[in-house]
């Protein structure tokens, strides 16, 4: 099996299989919806109170921060079908696949280790291809 | 003494309000794999490779950890960008 990602003197070069780049811009978009949805898990793990002690969080702080969350996805979604990555568009797919995966497991109500541990099936495959991709993006990048 | 220096004194009390330090916290969580978190406190607060994994692990193990400490503004921005990542943090006075 080929590397999925390879540093190449330009960028990133990406090699995944149409499913998998599908799987993902899907998984981005699901994750940004789901985290301006107020109530929903993915929100709570995402854009949840930053300062416990207040009773609210800075309105602009908030609004960053969901921007924040939206352009990473974003690119994620925009360069899918792509073969290779900058620099830029690698670190931003590192944060959609950390978005993801937070996202994942908030739906899942993953609380500890034994929660992810007790994983089987389609569930236990997303959460360690997300994992994969993050470790080996992370190779690629820190080459 | 001139105004500037009257003005100083008089403001001691709100210095010492806002000037309070905060801590910016780290949680532990499920699915982020140490490997990111080291790389992501490395690339957020600028520390060396030792400190970035010692950190690390203590928020696997005590299931949190201070981070960084200082003024309010600047914890809210490193927390701000551990979000960017995914990463659980909050901030909060030190105590």
């Amino acid at each position: 099996m080929s590397e999925p990602f390879i540093r190449t003197p330009t960028g990133i070069a990406v090699d995944l299989v149409a499913d998998i780049r599908s799987w993902l811009a899907e998984s981005a978009i699901s994750a940004a919806g789901d985290a301006t949805s107020l109530g929903n898990p993915v929100h709570r793990r995402l854009l949840g109170p930053i300062d416990l002690t207040a009773d609210h969080d800075d309105p602009l702080a908030e609004l960053q921060r969901q921007f924040a969350v939206e352009g990473s996805l974003g690119v994620m979604v925009a360069t899918a079908q792509s073969s290779e990555l900058t620099e830029e568009e690698a670190e931003e797919w590192i944060r959609s696949l950390q978005l993801i995966l937070a996202a994942t497991a908030a739906r899942m109500a993953l609380i500890d280790e034994d929660d992810v541990a007790a994983l089987r099936g389609h569930d236990a495959w997303s959460v360690t291809t997300l994992q994969a991709l993050i470790s080996l993006l992370i190779d690629a990048l820190d080459t | 003494m001139n105004e500037f220096d009257t003005d100083f004194l008089g403001g001691t009390d709100t210095l010492q309000k806002t000037d309070i330090p905060w801590d910016v916290i780290l949680w532990n969580d499920p699915v982020s794999l140490i490997s990111l978190v080291v790389r992501v406190i490395r690339k957020v607060f600028g520390y060396d490779k030792e400190k970035a994994e010692r950190l690390t692990m203590a928020v696997h193990q005590e299931g949190k950890a201070v981070v960084w400490s200082g003024d309010k503004e600047t914890a809210a921005a490193y927390c701000v960008a551990l979000h960017g990542y995914a990463l659980s943090a909050t901030i909060q006075p030190t105590r």
